[in-house]
């Protein structure tokens, strides 16, 4: 690479600087996700009925809104340049664990009327407990993220089965089942979504995350506790994924032990199309509400065109793999 | 004048023969841990080392291990490929629905196979050209091939013709044929990874691309290749599956991405790459993982705490090797000076 | 006819020229020394002719025909081979193994003849005098012996061109006099190399011819012994250099860094000094005397058994490197690539790193602040960059340990420990760190400066400590230091100690 004018000697003709063109600057803007979502939306929608319609609207954000919570979680770890695939088992485990505590069938708190808040911090303690796990397992004992969390998430997910033998739990309190009035879903997942950017763009946490993201050992050297750091950012992953859990299990006025085995491809699709690099160092939550976004939109289309089950599971595969080529040229592009 | 510059220091004292020795101990670590799962569930349940149920673990173990193995070529070029559980359903699919409409089954057999190396020719050129990271593609690869194969099973069970089953329970020289083909495909692999270029390449490639790429390897056709292989494998693994099973359903597949990036890590491969064997490496990791579920069987265990126990035992095993990698890259560190009065002495 | 003959190469990128219309020749058995500051175009013109990538305009005519490599193998089938500054070795197999993996030895269907690798293996070693066996995995070969593995790679490739770039930087001064040694007999038997060095004094002793870069032009050539260091100097950089080594300040009486019988088995045996505030301490040492791993424990990345570390009237040594910076020690490793910088964070990210805590209130990073400051310390290591923002990989070798440095002027140290500091910095730009150095120890900073180069240690210091084996041996107190009882410590001999 060319060295800069340090030592006083003109290296290279100055460059003539344009404005460039509309097109390329839409191109790598960082919403350009959103416009993507904005512009496929446009076309899918005008030729759906109903589409446009209240209720699929609130239901696309009742949607949106805990994957969003989840997807911040994932962002952080995704940034520290690990991956936690123990998410999806700890919603399914923070549910049944919440529901076993209130559920008004010989429940832990049966008929109180702390079952509901008793309840929602069993869940958050849940995703709190495997979210620290993860992070010591990875920070102490050396361990590889990929396997440390699938190993969680097996084991969640097979103790969240065990508990309940396969079933659902109902009757819920009717106090939790505000949860899911759109007014708290909305104030949790801004929360949310406010505090992780805050976090990551304006607080020594932040830099400390994307540095131990970047390099492991120079973050050390400079004096990051990259242990604590990185352990954080698991810890909170699994703290957004109880607290989607509440938000999902509020909704679905039941308590199910496999409440987030789909949703897999939907979170860390969501986290890297919105621009999140799978190696570390890079990522913004901002990003991620594009992502999570484009995948609702796509997932809402898809279902209101009455797609079987199969031809949902290859277009949003097809799609998936479109959006992360796009992502690719476009940062390819970028660097030239 | 020439900068003074150090020059090298006189040759190290030799090192305990323990230390000597323990990196080989250390290696064998997927070995130790077999041994004792294996002694475990025996005491658990004497039966359990009966020759017969032994037998059973290799022949149940032949399906994850042809798939562990093509997912060991991949972890060694430091990627993953995540379809392989649905690519089993797909070409499974396949060789069902031309079974039954009367086709031979070895037709059926090779059209399998070659639609496995499609998916992996996809997988791989995607990672390869277009340089996206193996996560993301194969798990989109996932969605997709598993779409496609719900789809062409029409999402039901299918009863499989009467010679699959055959196939299945056949024995070459007294030997059951699943684990005839794991032992050929073995000797395939093996031969491939540590024998010809190729192999060299792919450890290569896992351990630095960039650096490959600059020693005139085609980093390209390795991350090609791979894929490919992993694709072909998953296909056998499912057809090997589907002969001991005589039937596909719908959940065919599902997770056996898991199992065989378990299989290949808790054989020693790395998920960095460039680190890892097929034999005795994946091998062993196959049948462990196999062990497990067979042994709690036998035990009479809950079956809801199967996936427990194989969660603890897997993390275990994982544990159990990064504490070795860290030993390992202390015990070569270099000693700058005598670490022992008696070594001080003789030194001065 | 000449070997080579390359004619008006230019090469741009992203719009920015970055060789401008360069010519050179090389016969055959020739060697052409390169020389030029970072950025001057020197890797960009050896990655045309390796075939890295592809130049703009000009021509390259190798070996009597038109030669345009469009990839790396390109280069190597037609006998070219590039021994590069990051060794291309693959640690994870063995040095047969590294020796078939992508090169021209002979394969049926795909098979390579490996007895036949191992012998020709064997043979290249032999031929460059390295003691090492052709089954050794490569990642417990030492770094001197692995370059050299290299080396012989290209030996056994039959190469009628070799380009080495900084090929002596991890080398011991056995190890170099092995390479040259080599170097001679690939030249004898008609090899023809390109030779690029920051080591002046080896260029203008290995080469035949010199080429001078500067700005991505060739400014100079000719033959190497119409060439001394005085006029090679001026021409690479553009202007006069004066003197290579600031004026030092008198250092202050009071103890800034105490180390007593620090000791570690297998490392270091009862280490004991003392480190004044204002005072520059070279330490001295052949490579692997344990110097690095004193400082890396001195700063907290490891653990001694046995010893104390006092930090401003502090015990530090069970503290942990957080806390160490926290009361003002500071340590710029020997390799910034590997844990020195965040490579592709920006200039702005890697100057705040160290000091956030300080930057900081309420867990909220106080931006104007962090400016402030990273401008300040800019400042101080003379660091221009045009764009802070942008990843510091792009910045040359200069530039980079420029801003390792500057980061830890940020923290405003008391304690600054430094490994290696000028290690692949062109000319120009150790000149600016070296300043930079004597500015921060004339503020009153004590600074501990671990070097190879008893030059630089000389020119710099106020003392210095010599290390061998782990031990100190050797305590030299005054300007102007003696070279060879310096270097007679290091070895670990003679009555070198003032101890």
């Amino acid at each position: 690479m060319i060295g800069t004018s340090d030592n006083g000697i003109s290296a290279a003709p100055a460059l003539v600087l344009r404005k460039p063109a509309l097109w390329r600057r839409t191109l790598f803007s960082e919403y350009f996700i959103l416009y993507l979502t904005a512009v496929y939306a446009a076309a899918a929608w005008s030729f759906i009925p109903g589409a446009l319609s209240v209720e699929n609207l609130s239901n696309l954000f009742s949607n949106s809104l805990p994957l969003l919570v989840v997807a911040v979680g994932e962002t952080m770890v995704l940034i520290t340049g690990g991956i936690d695939l123990s998410v999806t088992s700890t919603i399914g485990l923070a549910s049944i664990a919440g529901g076993l505590v209130m559920t008004a069938d010989g429940g832990l708190l049966a008929g109180s009327g702390w079952a509901a808040p008793a309840g929602i911090a069993v869940m958050l303690i849940i995703g709190f407990a495997a979210g620290l796990l993860n992070g010591i397992a990875i920070t102490r004992l050396g361990m590889p993220p990929f396997m440390v969390t699938l190993t969680v998430m097996m084991f969640a997910g097979g103790l969240a089965i065990r508990l309940t033998r396969s079933s659902n739990v109902y009757h819920l309190p009717a106090v939790f089942h505000g949860a899911a009035a759109p007014a708290v879903m909305i104030s949790v997942a801004l929360g949310v979504a406010l505090a992780g950017h805050i976090a990551l763009d304006r607080t020594i946490f932040g830099r400390w995350l994307y540095a131990a993201g970047h390099n492991v050992r120079a973050a050390r050297v400079a004096g990051v506790p990259v242990p604590a750091v990185i352990t954080g950012a698991y810890v909170i992953s699994g703290f957004c994924a109880a607290a989607a859990s509440i938000l999902y299990t509020a909704r679905l006025e039941t308590a199910s032990p496999v409440l987030g085995q789909r949703l897999l491809l939907d979170i860390i699709a969501a986290v890297v199309i919105g621009g999140t690099s799978l190696f570390g160092g890079r990522g913004r939550v901002l990003w991620t509400v594009f992502g999570v976004l484009f995948v609702t939109v796509l997932d809402n289309s898809l279902s209101l065109m009455g797609l079987s089950n199969f031809m949902l599971l290859i277009v949003k595969g097809a799609v998936v793999l479109l959006a992360a080529l796009l992502d690719a040229v476009r940062r390819r592009a970028a660097e030239r | 004048m020439a900068p003074h510059r150090a020059a090298a220091p006189a040759a190290d004292p030799p090192p305990a023969a323990f230390a000597r020795a323990a990196p080989a101990l250390l290696e064998s670590i997927p070995a130790l841990m077999l041994l004792a799962v294996l002694l475990g569930f025996g005491a658990a349940a004497p039966r359990f080392l009966s020759g017969q149920n032994l037998l059973n673990i290799l022949i149940q173990s032949a399906s994850t291990g042809v798939v562990a193995i093509g997912m060991t070529f991949v972890l060694l070029t430091g990627g993953i490929d995540l379809s392989v559980g649905a690519v089993m359903l797909l070409t499974g699919g396949v060789a069902a629905k031309m079974a039954l409409a009367g086709a031979p089954l070895w037709e059926a057999g090779v059209a399998a196979l070659l639609i496995g190396a499609a998916c992996g020719a996809v997988n791989g050129a995607i990672v390869a050209v277009l340089r996206i990271h193996p996560f993301i593609v194969t798990l989109s690869t996932l969605y997709l091939v598993r779409g496609l194969g719900l789809y062409l099973t029409e999402t039901r069970a299918m009863n499989l013709p009467p010679g699959v089953l055959q196939f299945g329970s056949a024995r070459l020289a007294g030997i059951p044929a699943p684990v005839v083909l794991l032992a050929v495909v073995v000797v395939l692999a093996h031969v491939l990874l540590r024998r010809a270029s190729f192999g060299l390449q792919v450890y290569a490639t896992g351990h630095d691309a960039e650096a490959a790429r600059r020693s005139g390897i085609r980093t390209g056709r390795v991350l090609f290749g791979v894929y490919i292989i992993s694709g072909v494998l998953a296909a056998a693994g499912g057809l090997i599956s589907l002969a001991q099973l005589g039937a596909l359903s719908p959940t065919f597949g599902n997770q056996r991405e898991f199992a065989a990036v378990a299989a290949a890590v808790l054989g020693g491969a790395s998920l960095f790459g460039g680190r890892g064997t097929v034999f005795p490496g994946t091998v062993i990791g196959a049948v462990l993982v196999q062990t497990i579920e067979n042994g709690l069987v036998i035990a009479n265990a809950d079956p809801y705490v199967y996936p427990m126990v194989a969660a603890a035992i897997i993390f275990a095993a994982v544990f159990l090797d990064s504490a070795r990698l860290k030993k390992i890259r202390r015990l070569r560190v270099r000693r700058i000076r005598p670490a022992t009065l008696a070594q001080r002495a003789t030194d001065a | 006819m000449s070997l080579l003959e390359c004619a008006g190469l230019t090469k741009s990128f992203s719009g920015i020229r970055v060789l401008s219309d360069v010519s050179y020749s090389l016969d055959s058995g020739e060697v052409l020394g390169l020389a030029g500051e970072n950025g001057a175009g020197k890797s960009t013109l050896m990655n045309l002719l390796g075939g890295v990538f592809a130049a703009d305009s000009g021509r390259m005519i190798f070996d009597g025909g038109p030669y345009r490599p469009r990839t790396p193998r390109d280069g190597i089938e037609a006998g070219i081979a590039f021994i590069h500054q990051e060794l291309n070795l693959f640690p994870n197999l063995t040095v047969a193994e590294n020796f078939l993996a992508g090169s021209r030895t002979p394969s049926r269907f795909g098979f390579p003849d490996r007895r036949l690798a191992r012998r020709r293996a064997a043979e290249a070693l032999a031929a460059l005098g390295v003691p090492v066996s052709p089954d050794t995995p490569v990642e417990r070969l030492p770094q001197g012996e692995q370059q050299l593995v290299e080396i012989a790679k290209a030996l056994d490739a039959q190469a009628r061109l070799v380009i080495l770039d900084e090929p002596t930087t991890s080398l011991t001064a056995r190890e170099t006099a092995r390479l040259f040694d080599a170097l001679a007999r690939l030249r004898a038997s008609g090899v023809a190399m390109i030779y690029i060095s920051h080591t002046i004094e080896d260029v203008l002793r290995l080469s035949d011819r010199v080429l001078v870069l500067r700005g991505g032009q060739a400014v100079a050539s000719g033959l190497t012994r119409d060439f001394t260091l005085d006029r090679l100097i001026p021409l690479m950089v553009g202007r006069a250099l004066g003197e290579l080594y600031p004026q030092r300040e008198a250092a202050r009486a009071e103890t800034a860094l105490e180390v007593r019988e620090l000791s570690e088995p297998g490392l270091l045996d009862r280490i004991s000094f003392r480190l004044m505030r204002g005072e520059v301490l070279g330490v001295a040492g052949l490579m692997g005397a344990g110097r690095s791993e004193m400082a890396r424990i001195l700063f907290g990345l490891e653990r001694a058994s046995s010893g104390e570390i006092t930090l401003n009237g502090e015990r530090v040594d069970r503290l942990t490197t957080a806390e160490r910076i926290q009361r003002g020690m500071a340590f710029l490793t020997e390799s910034r690539r590997e844990d020195g910088l965040l490579m592709n964070a920006s200039t702005r990210e890697n100057l705040s790193i160290s000091a956030l805590r300080s930057l900081s209130r309420f867990g909220f990073v106080r931006r104007g602040q962090a400016v402030a400051r990273t401008t300040e310390a800019a400042r101080t290591v003379e660091l221009h960059v045009r764009d802070s923002g942008v990843a510091v990989k792009t910045l040359s070798g200069g530039n980079q340990q420029k801003v390792a440095l500057g980061k830890w002027l940020v923290v405003r140290p008391s304690v600054l420990i430094l490994d290696e500091p000028t290690r692949g910095v062109d000319v120009g730009a150790r000149h600016e760190i070296y300043r930079t150095i004597a500015r921060v120890a004339a503020t009153g900073t004590a600074v501990l400066l671990i070097s190879s180069e008893i030059e630089e240690l000389a020119g710099m210091s106020h003392r210095i400590l010599v290390m061998s084996r782990g031990a100190i041996t050797g305590s030299f107190e005054q300007s102007p230091f003696d070279h060879e009882r310096l270097l007679a410590a290091a070895f670990g001999q003679g009555a070198g100690a003032n101890l």
